[in-house]
Formats: C-alpha cells, structure tokens, sequence
C-alpha cells in the first residue's frame, strides 16, 4: 500500500485549534499560565516546529535509543567500573544524579504545560513528545544509580537531594522553580527549551560524556549523550516562540527571558560542572579544560544561535567572558571546604602536576586561587587539618543562591552587591545576580537564602551540627575530602626533604 | 580577556561516536563538494562543522553504510547540532539565516 508522504499531512495532523463550544478562548488558554501576550491565535498557529516527529516514528527510535542505554549498562555491569574508578569520577556520578535526575520531573511539568496551554499546535504536538522525553531522563538517571546503592549511601541522593535543604539543592531547585514550574507556556518555553536545553545541557550531557569516555565509564557516557538526542529534538520549540515574539514586536521581552536563563544557568554550571571538569576528573582523562567547553559549547554554539535569532548579545557578556577565567575556581574552592556540607566526596585537584596543568590553563591561577590553596596545603601538612574544615557559613548570593565568590589574592575582586527593597537587604554574588531580582522583585523577595534562613534561627543548634541536620546530610552522607587527605602527602614529603 | 568564539559561521551535528558518527562524517564529505569538513573527534562525540550551510543525505548515508537508513534514524546518534536544522525524509539540512 502506497503511504503518503509525511510532510503532506503532518501540519493537517496536528491542526488542533479547534474552536471551543463550551467555554471562551481566555477561558480555555488563561495568559498566566499560556503567555500568548495577547498576539491572535491565528499567528500561533504560523508556528513551524523545525524538528517535526509523529507518534510511530517517536515510538520506534525512542525504543531504540532505550534499548542501547539499557544494553551498555547491562553489558558493561560484570566490568565492575566502580570499583577501580577514580573517587573524583564517583563524586561526579553521585553530585550529577542528585542535582538533575528529580529535575527531569520538574521539566516533565514544564513541557506539560506547553502540551497544555501554548496556543501553538506545533508547541502543544511537540511538547506531548517532550513530556515523555523528559520522563525517560528521570526514570533512566534515578535506575542507573539504584543499582549502586548497595555500595554507598551516597547514592540515595540521587532521589534524595532535591527532596532535602541541602544547599546546592536548595540553589537548584530556586533555578528550576524560577525558570520551569512559575512561568507561563512561553516564557517557561523560551527560558527552559532555548537557553538551557540548546545552551547548558550541552556541558553536562555532552562535555562531559567526552570526559566520561576518557576516564573509561562507557555506561555513563553511553547514558548522558543519549539523553541529550532527546534535548536537541525537543529544546528546539523555544526557536519558533522567538521568532514569533521578534516578529511581533517584542524583542526586548524575548531577549530578557534569554538573558535571566542564561546568567543563570551559567552561575549553576560554575558550581556543578566547572569542579567536575577541572579538579573532580584525573588530569589523565580531561578532554578539554571547563573553559574550553564552554567556549565550545556556550560562546561557540549557543551564543551563535542567539545572534542568528537576530536577538543581541546579553548586555553583561563581557563580564560572562572574563569570569569563564574565574568564577568556578573560587566555587571549587568554597565547595572542597564546606565539604562536610555536600552529598559527595569533593576531589581537591591541586597537585603539583594538576597546579601546573591549572596555571597553563588560566594564566595567573597560581598567583590567585593557588593562594588560598597554599594556606590550605600548608594547614595539612602541619597536621592542622581542622583549620582546613568551615565553623561559619559563606555569605550566599540571593539569586544563585551559592556562595559569593571573587579572585583572591594578587587578582582581589570579592564583592557583595546589595540591594535594598523593602526594608529587607539582599545580598548577589555580581551586577548580573541583582539585575536578574531587579526584573521582577516580587517574584524573589520571600525567599530566603541558606544563610537567611541560618540566621532566622530556622536551624538548631546553630553550628555546623545545626545545619547539617536541617540539610538531612546523616553520617555516611556527609561529604569528606575524596581521597580522605592523602593526596596531601607528596606536599608533606616535598617540605620533609627541604627540611631534611 | 578571552577572544569572543561566538562569531563564528559553523554549522553541523554532534553525533555520539559509533558507526553512524563515522559515516555521516564521511557523507558529509561526499554531500558537500567544495566545502571544507571539519571532524573535531571528542571521543565520546564527532563535532562535524562547515561553514554557513551543509547537507546530508539518506541515500549517501546508505552507500557508506551498506545498508538501508532512514533519515529519522539519525536522531538515535544526534546529540546536538550546530545552527538551525531542516530535517526531511531524504535529507537533513544544517544552516544559518544571518551570515557574520
């Protein structure tokens, strides 16, 4: 039987805007929760999804997708990875899967939401797609680490993280909130789909899929790339949106939203993905440094396709490209000494040779961070370990909700920048952080931070024990220094023979 | 300061590293006469990259191959992409609509 081509009834297919009987067309699309910014259901229906699927042809390559996933797992379960990995490559496995396998639920509604209330036909056939997508991705990064739980209760956290007031769990869920679950159809669709899924999911589930391959986890790699086939189908649908809002006048909307999304995200990447790729993976196995990724991915591609949407440059880009030298060195720093405060192992990364790999690769590195590590290795190799270990907390921006980090030392730059509003003072971490509250203060303002919420008394005792507890970190799960320390011992023999 | 990689003109896919990642990168070659194909081999992903416009074909991935293909398939191996993306049954079109 001759079957007729797919692109001569696919539009027809999903011509769905039928006209409503028993309810008004507000009634059926509300602007909160559709954001079609009052441009006429006609012109929604003009948008042209580039990357257009129907159900059999979804069915048949999502199995098959699933199929290789499940079998490199399967096939590579008796290699017993694990056991001979690198306790850094084990911290990014356990900090990766609790930061976004729970996440996948939360975009499982933000697609939900464009299926439901975009009044673009293409949007709503697309995100029907997405939603299932979605639903893999939290299904397949909550099994895999299952299985290691037996090993480490470190594990759990892959359910556990988002569920718990842990604070990178808090700072990820006050990202995914802002830019997923409170937003209308559109916005959530330009700042979800567009920015972060053709933008940052690129580092995580590719960049460091190449880091993966390096350090021999076929099943991680194998898993992470897949997932992303997903995103770069789906994350297409904020495309169209842009275009559609730039046509009609609106440019500054659409190029704000991207700008929110984009600043941060970023700040989310510096404290999870830029310690992975530049301290937690062994210098053996690093394909590119984290800067080198993000100008791959980030500057290179997705910034690119900003510029082709005929949308500008965010108006802090020169800032964004100088901190790509700086920002995550000061997180890492901040994250391997609050240690006792996360859900995995922080890998330090500053050894002799990985210290000249750091200088070669940010010029200035040993003049600046590699300060504060001198301090720090210093303690260590004078038995001072517990100078090494936080007894106050950070001050923590309230926007990223992660610590407010500059350049020490010979490069000094630390800064608060406060903003007063309604008689509460809040704290950002940079110009961009504040800028981002400034768009829509009331959408931010009740929220408290880690360190508001330490001093509203809201975690007792009030020390370390205090706010351990109220982050549900129970002994087993308290985060340790990745090789328990001894990697300080080449810096303990290198003073020995001076001394000697 | 870092030099702004962003005004670049390279447009292609990313495709996870296996035997179909091979063959598009050589079908490119074949798909796109006259045009320089750049393979950036990451290991876990080929970053296949041309400039301004490229194209490939099922019919040209089915000669490498040696065996049937659907175009549709590729989605299986394609990570990511480059530029905007026209996907038909017989071909996958990469491009960009403003020129920097």
């Amino acid at each position: 039987m001759a079957m007729i081509e797919r692109t001569e009834w696919y539009d027809l297919l999903r011509a769905t805007n039928w006209t409503p009987k028993y309810v008004t067309e507000d009634e059926l699309f509300p602007e909160e929760m559709s954001g079609h910014r009052g441009i006429p259901i006609e012109d929604w229906e003009t948008y042209d999804e580039p990357y257009k699927v129907t159900y059999p042809e979804y069915v048949e390559i999502q199995r098959e997708k699933d199929a290789g996933a499940y079998s490199v797992k399967a096939a590579l379960a008796r290699d017993k990875f694990l056991e001979r990995a690198d306790p850094g490559w084990i911290s990014i496995l356990q900090a990766h899967y609790g930061a976004l396998a729970l996440a996948e639920y939360g975009a499982i509604v933000g697609e939900a939401r464009m299926a439901r209330f975009s009044k673009a036909p293409g949007n709503r056939n697309m995100a029907t797609f997405g939603m299932m997508d979605e639903t893999r991705h939290a299904q397949l990064q909550l099994f895999f680490p299952h299985a290691n739980c037996k090993l480490d209760r470190k594990w759990d956290w892959a359910h556990k993280a988002l569920h718990t007031n842990e604070w990178a769990a808090l700072a990820g869920r006050h990202f995914f909130e802002d830019i997923i679950h409170s937003r209308d159809a559109i916005s959530m669709g330009i700042m979800l789909t567009f920015a972060f899924e053709t933008g940052f999911t690129n580092m995580q589930f590719l960049g460091l899929a190449a880091d993966a391959a390096e350090a021999g986890d076929h099943t991680f790699s194998s898993l992470i790339s897949s997932i992303q086939t997903d995103e770069s189908r789906h994350a297409q649908q904020g495309g169209p949106m842009v275009k559609l809002l730039v046509e009609k006048g609106m440019k500054a909307d659409a190029q704000r939203l991207i700008d929110i999304a984009f600043w941060r995200s970023w700040k989310l990447f510096s404290v999870l993905t830029g310690p992975m790729m530049d301290y937690y993976t062994p210098m053996e196995h690093r394909s590119q440094s984290f800067k080198e990724f993000m100008q791959e991915w980030i500057v290179g591609q997705f910034e690119r396709s900003i510029l082709d949407m005929g949308l500008d440059k965010p108006w802090y880009w020169d800032q964004f490209l100088r901190d790509l030298d700086e920002t995550h060195h000061g997180m890492h720093l901040g994250v391997w000494y609050w240690r006792p405060t996360v859900w995995w192992n922080p890998r330090a990364g500053v050894n002799p040779d990985e210290r000249e790999w750091l200088e070669e690769k940010y010029p200035g590195w040993n003049d600046t961070f590699g300060k504060c590590w001198d301090v720090i290795i210093d303690n260590l190799v004078n038995d001072r370990v517990e100078q090494t270990l936080p007894e106050t907390l950070p001050l923590v921006c309230n926007m990223s909700n992660i610590p407010i980090v500059g350049t020490p030392a010979d490069g000094w730059n630390v800064k608060d920048y406060p903003l007063k509003y309604k008689d509460r003072l809040y704290h950002f971490g940079s110009e961009p952080d504040r800028w981002c509250f400034e768009q829509e203060p009331e959408r931010y303002a009740d929220h408290l931070s880690f360190v508001d919420r330490f001093l509203a008394g809201m975690m007792e005792p009030m020390d370390l024990s205090g706010a351990l507890k109220y982050m549900s970190l129970a002994p087993g799960e308290i985060g340790e220094d990745a090789y328990g320390l001894a990697w300080a011992d080449i810096y303990k023999e290198m003073a020995h023979k001076k001394a000697g | 300061m870092s030099q702004d990689a962003s005004l670049n003109n390279m447009v292609g896919p990313i495709v996870r590293a296996g035997e179909v990642a091979d063959a598009v990168a050589e079908a490119m070659e074949i798909d796109n006469p006259g045009k320089e194909v750049i393979v950036d081999d990451k290991l876990a992903y080929l970053r296949i990259s041309v400039e301004d416009e490229c194209i490939l074909r099922k019919e040209t991935m089915e000669e490498v191959l040696g065996h049937s293909f659907e175009m549709r398939e590729l989605e299986i191996n394609l990570s990511s992409f480059a530029g905007k993306i026209e996907n038909t049954k017989d071909y996958v079109r990469f491009y960009f609509e403003r020129h920097l």
